[in-house]
């Protein structure tokens, strides 16, 4: 109790000196849970992007996952009604599951001969069921908000109704029926190409007849688009999709490639008249604590299927995520690190001077039968206590900054993400970032006494009783 | 150098508190060697009134040192209470002091951040001693020396004269077998420094411990039991004086 009395009245008696290494200690704190806050948005966010999207499991017939985007029909799995119902009535995965649905990925050619322009471009097609779609777009654990309309939500009673990245519906010429913003009028190079009207004696038949089901479609105002692939058999095979609108993806590649459609146009166009199947079955779980959980128990579930099935979760699926997750968490160690050694000389140069200033009142303690180890103690308790009460004003100044940040009304656009998306920090019941980080730096301040601590129990009686 | 022979007072204790033997002690000061002590040998008996003189720089500092614990001998032995100091560790030292030494300074050297009651307790709190026992025996002590009224000032708030009564109340509170005091009236005026005299010699009396000053104050000279002078590092002959 003396030890603490001494310590704490000895901070208090040079109050300025230790008010400033109180606050360097606060900043360290402050901008550590700060950027921390920060990062735990930029994370939410991004996990939420991602199995919104992808879902946390899917299951993949064996191989797809390294080798399937070259030829995603040969790796179909067609007993996947059965697999999605199996994962549906298994009683331990259903109260983790919020949804199983079953996705088809594909490649091909996306054309658009409305007659006001004539563009192709190669395309990634996702082939979904709409309202499956919709349930896992509503997933949102963290609570947090992000841009909305990001894609539009199909139905399932329109099957060849789909979306677009919005690079793509530029490139195909769309920007005017989906009204895609920035989108300027391309150069006219009508003179170097064949007139539209008179096609390459190869497609003649094939526009003709797309014209002409164009014309009989009732998805009025929509622009339609000729889906050209290759189907499992190696044939090649046309669907139309008519283009609700052009959804940003946020990253250039993928805006410029990918169309969304319904599961069965998708299935159409890779399976033809064939047995129809899915590339994976995706599993969106409730929470994603669970995942690890759920991962074992699908791999349980799916390990005597037909055709051999792995599972892989959405990181692996999402490597931007895990790049983004890293970069952050990076940054995170680079500013704890540069926070860590500013609290660190801060505390070695307090301490420091108060072991010289204190020099004598160290003689005289050790004259009074204070041993070495009780001198360090008492120089590593300020020290701690110096590193404690900062860390505490930091936390407190960490939780006002968080509300007026968080209520400014301040937007950013996350990595990935198209749209801006409010500027937030989520501090607020971050208790193992806050408990670790006050912890840390008690450490460190503790540690960082430890230096002149040590030099003041070394220090010989007498040389310290005849110090002025 | 021989032994000085004691004279014993009537009713004093003649039994050896401290024992010197050919102590001698060497500091290096840059490159040179100093020799503070050469060759002492002293026996100091419970229960005295001891004053160490000599001029400034003759070794009577380092001596009370080097019988207080707080510095080690170059050669020769000094034992305390029957306990060679050379046997003991750093650590052993530090509770030997605490439970057998108490110092009074010539700069006071109180605790700045304890009030005078906490500066009497801590030596106590040392010791381990419970809390009960330790304030009243703190209690005791403060009003012996006059300052219970004075207890929740800190240092800076009592005048020199009060600062070194808390200092020997800080010395004695533990009862400790001897008090060192290098210098007590040294900072004080005239009129203090026969106040602070008076005060110890009447503690001494009250609790039967063993005195050891080194003073150039002839006031203090003329309270002595014993004296011993030391010049030039060694005591001088006659190397003690016993008051009848």
């Amino acid at each position: 109790m003396m030890l603490f009395k001494i310590a704490y009245r000895n901070i208090l008696r040079n109050r300025r000196r230790s008010a400033m290494t109180a606050l360097a200690v606060a900043v360290g704190t402050l901008a550590v849970l700060l950027f921390g806050g920060f990062q735990r948005n930029v994370f939410a966010g991004l996990e939420t992007g991602a199995v919104q999207r992808s879902g946390h499991l899917t299951a993949f017939r064996e191989g797809y996952f390294l080798y399937g985007a070259g030829n995603p029909s040969a790796y179909g799995i067609d007993d996947y009604q059965n697999i999605v119902q199996l994962i549906k009535n298994d009683a331990v995965l259903q109260p983790l599951v919020s949804v199983v649905t079953p996705t088809l990925s594909l490649v091909g050619i996306a054309g658009n001969y409305s007659g006001q322009s004539s563009a192709a471009k190669t395309f990634l097609g996702i082939g979904f069921i709409p309202s499956d779609r919709a349930r896992m777009r509503q997933w949102n654990e963290h609570h947090i908000t992000l841009a909305t309309g990001a894609e539009p939500v199909l139905k399932d009673d329109e099957p060849s109704v789909g979306f677009v990245g919005v690079g793509l519906g530029r490139i195909l010429g769309l920007c005017g029926p989906l009204k895609i913003p920035n989108c300027p009028f391309p150069p006219d190079l009508a003179s170097e190409r064949p007139p539209i009207d008179a096609p390459a004696e190869d497609f003649k038949d094939l526009q003709e007849r797309d014209v002409a089901k164009a014309a009989a479609d009732s998805h009025a105002g929509m622009p339609r688009l000729d889906l050209l692939g290759a189907t499992a058999a190696g044939a090649p095979n046309v669907v139309g999709l008519y283009v609700a609108s052009a959804a940003p993806q946020g990253v250039r590649e993928l805006d410029e490639n990918v169309i969304g459609m319904p599961l069965p146009l998708a299935q159409q166009l890779v399976y033809g008249r064939q047995k129809p199947k899915v590339t994976g079955i995706t599993v969106q779980l409730r929470r994603t604590e669970d995942l690890e959980k759920g991962r074992a128990r699908l791999k349980a579930l799916v390990q005597d299927s037909r055709v051999k099935l792995e599972v892989h979760d959405f990181a692996e699926l999402n490597p931007f995520y895990v790049q983004v997750k890293s970069f952050f968490g990076a940054m995170f160690l680079f500013i704890a690190a540069i926070m860590g050694v500013i609290v660190l000389f801060t505390i070695v140069n307090t301490m420091t001077m108060a072991v010289l200033e204190r020099t004598a009142e160290i003689g005289t303690s050790r004259a009074l039968g204070v041993k070495r180890g009780g001198v360090r103690r008492q120089f590593l308790l300020e020290g701690a206590l110096l590193g404690a009460f900062g860390a505490i004003i930091g936390v407190a100044v960490a939780a006002l900054a968080t509300f007026a940040i968080n209520h400014a009304g301040l937007e950013w656009t996350p990595p990935a993400n198209a749209q801006p998306t409010p500027f937030r920090v989520e501090l607020w019941g971050r208790t193992a970032l806050i408990g670790l980080t006050w912890i840390a730096l008690t450490v460190i301040a503790t540690l960082a006494a430890w230096f002149p601590a040590n030099r003041a129990a070394k220090l010989q009686i007498v040389d310290a009783l005849r110090h002025v | 150098m021989g032994r000085p022979e004691v004279r014993a007072r009537k009713g004093v204790n003649m039994t050896s508190v401290v024992r010197l033997h050919g102590v001698a002690k060497t500091y290096r000061v840059g490159t040179v060697d100093v020799e503070a002590l050469r060759g002492i040998t002293l026996d100091i008996h419970q229960s005295r009134f001891t004053v160490v003189i000599g001029p400034s720089g003759s070794g009577k500092t380092t001596l009370l040192n080097l019988v207080g614990a707080i510095d080690v001998p170059t050669s020769g032995s000094v034992e305390l209470c029957g306990q060679d100091l050379a046997a003991l560790k750093d650590d052993a030292l530090s509770e030997f002091r605490a439970r057998h030494v108490g110092f009074v300074f010539q700069g006071f050297s109180l605790m700045p951040v304890l009030s005078a009651f906490e500066n009497v307790e801590y030596p106590l709190l040392l010791v381990g001693m419970p809390l009960s026992e330790r304030k009243q025996r703190t209690m005791v002590m403060l009003e012996a020396v006059g300052l219970a009224d004075q207890r929740h000032r800190r240092p800076n708030e009592l005048s020199g004269g009060q600062k070194q009564r808390v200092a020997i109340a800080r010395a004695l509170v533990k009862q400790p077998d001897v008090v060192l005091a290098d210098e007590p009236t040294a900072n004080l005026d005239t009129k203090t420094g026969a106040a602070i005299i008076e005060l110890m010699r009447e503690v001494q009396a009250k609790f039967h411990t063993t005195f050891i000053f080194s003073t150039h104050d002839p006031q203090l000279m003329s309270h002595s039991d014993e004296t011993f002078v030391v010049r030039d590092g060694r005591l001088v002959p006659p190397a003690h004086e016993v008051r009848a």
